[in-house]
C-alpha cells in the first residue's frame, strides 16, 4: 500500500453572503495525495481550485473561510492549528508556489534574503550555513551565475528566472508536500518547457509529492499521475492520467478535452461547451453540471454521488449509476 | 490553399522603434527598444493570417502598427494597393472602417460606464451614419450575428462573462463591415470550452462576411487550428512565414522547431523529443547582434554572431531567415523534401 501523504476529507469553503449566510465555493471535496506522486487538479476558473489550494495552506483570503472537513498531512491534523502552529508547517512540511513569480516575490529584498529568511525561519542554522544552502538550492533549480543572483533583486531577473526562484524558495527546507497553483501559466512555452522539466527532475531527486493546479490538459498529460477534475466546487472526475485522456468519463471532461484544438488533427470547428459556469451562490439543484450538459436527464435533479468505475476512476454523474459501484459516502 | 493573386495586405519592411529617453532632462534618446525590427508579410484576401512568438516578440507591436494606432517608424503597409503609413489622420479614419481590431482582454477593452448597445454603437456614429434609425437596425443585426439578445444591449458590460465580452468586442469590430479584422490574442483570456465557442463564432462570421484575419497569439495549438498561414516572430523580426501544415509538420528555423517542441503533449503516453532551449528571450532593447536568436540556438554558427540572415524562400510558401539555408545542398535537402 501506498503511503497518503496528505488527505482532505469533506473540505467546505465559502464566503459569506448578505444575510449572513454561507456560499459555498467548495463544496465537500475529498482527496488524498501518496508519496511521490503528482496529483493535478484541473477545472476552468471559478472551480474552486485555488481556494482548495490555498486551504491546504492555511492562506484563504480575508473573507473567505473553510466551513468544515478535515485536512491531515501525516498525523498532524490542520484544523487544530492556530497561527503559530500555521507557520511551524508553511514551508518546512508544505509548500507552495504560485502562478505570478513577480507579485509573489517581495520586490525589496535580495533573491538571497528571501531564500535565507524561509531556511532561518525553520532551522537552526548559522547565516553562513543559511547562504550556503541558498547558494545550493539557485544551483539546483538552474539559475546561471547562482552567485550574483543572490544579491539580485527580483526585477532584475525574468518571468522563467522568477518562478526558479520562488521553486528555490519552496524547496529551501526540503517539503514533504508542494502545491504549485498554475506554475506556469504566466510563462513562454518554451520557458514552461524548462520549468515543468526542472519540476520533474527536482521531484525524482527530493520524492516530493505535488499538487498541481492548472487549466491546461497538456500540463496535466505532461506531469501529473493522478487527475481531479473540478466543476464549479466540487470534483466531478477522479482517474488515472492515462484513463482520463483515454476514457474520459463524465460529460464535462468530455467536453473539455473535446474543445482543445488538436494539434495533430485538422477539424474545421471545434466543439465546445455550451454555457457558462455557474456563479456561487446560484448553483442549479441537483447536478451542477446538469444546465450545460447534453445528457442530462429526470435523474440530474438530484445530486449525483461519485460513482467507482471498473479502472478505479470516480465519476459524479448518474449516467454512470447502473453496473457500476458505488463508492461508500465516506 | 489560397490563390496569390489577392493580396489585401502588404506590409514592407516594417519598423517601430520605442525611444528610451535619458539625460539630465529626460529628453535625450538613450537607446531605442526595437520592438518591430524590418517585419514583411502579405495577407491574401479571405485567409487567417497568424502571427505568433512569445511575449515580448513584438506581435502586438506589429498589429498595432499595422492600424496605426502605432505610429510606424519605418516602412509601408499596403491595404489594397494603398500605402497607409502615407495616410493622414483623415484618410486613416475613414479607412478603419475597412480594418478593426479585436484586443485580448474583454475586460479592459470595453468602456465600464457605457452600455453594450452604445458601444456597439460607437463606430457607425464615428463613420459617418447619421441616421438613427438606420444604426439601431445594424446594431440589432450585428448583435443577433455574434449571439447576443436584444435584452443584453441594455446592460452595462460588467454583467457579462468574459466570453460574451468578448462577443461584444467582436460585434464592435464588425459592425462597420471591414474587410479585415486585426484579432490580439483574442482568446487568451478564456477558459478552453469558451475559447472554443468565441473561436467557432469567429469561424463562422469569416465564412459569412468573407472577412480576413490577422490573428495573433501566443498559443500554438489555437493558431494551427485557426490560421491558414503563420508567420513566427522572434525578437521583433519574423523568423518564418509558411503555410500552417507544412510548418507544423516540418518547421525549418531553429527557433520555430524548439518552439512546436516545447508545447505539452496532448496525451500523457505520447512524450515527444523536446527541444529545451537555454536561457531567455533577449532585450529588444539590446538584442544580439547578427541572427539575434544565435545565443540560443543549438546549430549556431560563425556567420549567425556577426551577419543578419535575411528571409528567404526554401520551398512553396514556406520562407525562413536562418543562415543555415544558406549553402545549396541544405536549401537543396530542405526543398527537396517536399517535392
Amino acid at each position: 500500500m501506498v503511503q497518503k501523504v496528505l488527505e482532505v476529507e469533506e473540505l467546505k469553503v465559502g464566503i459569506k453572503d448578505e444575510d449572513g449566510g454561507k456560499i459555498a465555493i467548495v463544496n465537500g471535496i475529498n482527496f488524498h495525495l501518496h508519496k511521490g506522486e503528482t496529483l493535478g487538479i484541473v477545472g476552468e476558473s471559478g472551480c474552486g481550485k485555488s481556494m482548495t489550494s490555498l486551504s491546504l495552506m492555511g492562506l484563504l483570503p480575508a473573507g473567505v473561510e473553510r466551513h468544515g472537513g478535515d485536512i491531515r498531512l501525516g498525523n498532524l491534523n490542520f484544523n487544530s492549528f492556530n497561527k503559530k502552529d500555521w507557520r511551524q508547517i508553511r514551508g518546512k512540511k508544505i509548500a507552495m508556489i504560485f502562478q505570478e513569480p513577480m507579485s509573489s516575490l517581495n520586490p525589496v529584498y535580495t533573491v538571497g534574503a528571501q531564500i535565507n529568511e524561509m531556511i532561518l525561519n525553520h532551522e537552526r542554522v548559522s547565516k553562513k550555513e543559511a547562504r550556503n544552502r541558498a547558494l545550493e538550492m539557485l544551483k539546483l533549480v538552474g539559475i546561471p551565475r547562482p552567485e550574483q543572483v543572490l544579491n539580485e533583486y527580483p526585477h532584475q531577473l525574468s518571468g522563467g528566472m522568477r518562478q526558479r526562484v520562488m521553486i528555490a524558495i519552496a524547496l529551501s527546507c526540503n517539503p514533504e508536500v508542494l502545491i504549485a497553483d498554475e506554475p506556469t501559466t504566466a510563462l513562454d512555452v518554451t520557458i514552461q518547457a524548462q520549468i515543468l522539466e526542472l519540476m520533474k527532475k527536482i521531484q525524482d531527486q527530493l520524492h516530493m509529492s505535488i499538487v498541481l493546479i492548472t487549466h491546461d490538459l497538456g500540463v496535466v498529460a505532461e506531469m501529473c499521475d493522478r487527475v481531479i477534475v473540478m466543476y464549479a466546487g466540487e470534483i466531478v472526475e477522479e482517474s488515472l492520467v492515462v484513463d482520463l485522456f483515454d476514457q474520459p468519463s463524465h460529460p464535462y471532461t468530455k467536453g473539455l478535452l473535446a474543445s482543445l484544438p488538436d494539434i495533430q488533427e485538422q477539424k474545421e470547428y471545434l466543439s465546445s461547451i455550451s454555457g457558462v459556469v455557474p456563479a456561487p451562490g446560484k448553483m442549479p439543484v441537483g447536478c451542477r453540471f446538469a444546465p450545460r450538459c447534453s445528457f442530462a436527464h429526470e435523474r440530474c435533479k438530484e445530486v449525483p454521488p461519485l460513482f467507482e468505475m471498473e479502472n478505479g476512476s470516480r465519476v459524479k454523474c448518474w449516467l454512470y449509476e447502473d453496473g457500476e459501484t458505488e463508492v461508500a459516502a465516506k | 490553399m489560397k490563390e496569390r493573386e489577392n493580396v489585401l495586405l502588404k506590409v514592407d519592411n516594417l519598423k517601430k522603434y520605442f525611444p528610451i529617453k535619458g539625460g539630465v532632462f529626460g529628453n535625450k534618446t538613450m537607446k531605442q527598444v526595437k520592438a518591430v525590427d524590418g517585419v514583411s508579410f502579405e495577407v491574401m484576401e479571405g485567409e487567417t493570417f497568424g502571427i505568433v512568438g512569445e511575449s515580448g516578440c513584438g506581435k502586438s507591436t506589429a498589429g498595432r502598427t499595422i492600424l496605426r494606432l502605432l505610429e510606424p517608424t519605418e516602412g509601408s503597409i499596403y491595404f489594397q494597393g494603398k500605402n497607409i503609413a502615407e495616410l493622414n489622420p483623415n484618410e486613416m479614419r475613414r479607412l478603419r472602417k475597412d480594418i478593426q481590431i479585436v484586443f485580448q482582454d474583454p475586460f479592459a477593452s470595453l468602456n465600464p460606464r457605457m452600455k453594450v448597445r452604445d458601444i456597439i454603437e460607437e463606430p457607425l456614429i464615428n463613420f459617418g451614419v447619421s441616421d438613427r434609425r438606420e444604426r439601431e437596425k445594424r446594431v440589432l443585426e450585428v448583435a443577433d450575428q455574434v449571439g447576443l439578445t436584444a435584452a443584453q444591449l441594455s446592460r452595462f458590460p460588467h454583467e457579462f462573462s468574459g466570453g460574451q465580452r468578448q462577443r461584444i468586442g467582436i460585434a464592435r469590430a464588425l459592425i462597420s463591415k471591414p474587410k479585415l479584422i486585426i484579432a490580439d490574442e483574442p482568446v487568451s483570456a478564456l477558459d478552453v470550452s469558451i475559447q472554443s465557442q468565441v473561436l467557432n463564432l469567429m469561424r463562422d462570421l469569416q465564412k459569412e462576411f468573407g472577412l480576413t484575419y490577422i490573428f495573433i497569439s501566443h498559443d500554438l495549438s489555437v493558431v494551427k487550428h485557426f490560421c491558414d498561414r503563420i508567420g513566427v516572430m522572434y525578437l521583433g523580426k519574423m523568423v518564418e512565414i509558411a503555410d500552417k501544415n507544412s510548418l507544423y509538420d516540418e518547421p525549418l528555423h531553429p527557433y520555430a522547431e524548439a518552439l512546436l517542441s516545447a508545447l505539452p503533449s496532448p496525451h500523457p503516453l505520447q512524450m515527444k523529443n523536446r527541444i529545451i532551449l537555454k536561457g531567455d528571450v533577449p532585450s529588444p532593447s539590446n538584442p544580439p547582434s547578427g541572427c539575434t536568436f544565435h545565443p540560443r540556438c543549438s546549430s549556431c554558427m560563425d556567420i549567425c554572431k556577426t551577419e543578419r540572415p535575411s528571409l528567404q524562400v526554401i520551398r512553396d510558401n514556406h520562407a525562413v531567415s536562418c543562415h543555415l539555408y544558406d549553402s545549396p545542398e541544405k536549401l537543396a535537402v530542405a526543398a527537396g523534401e517536399l517535392k
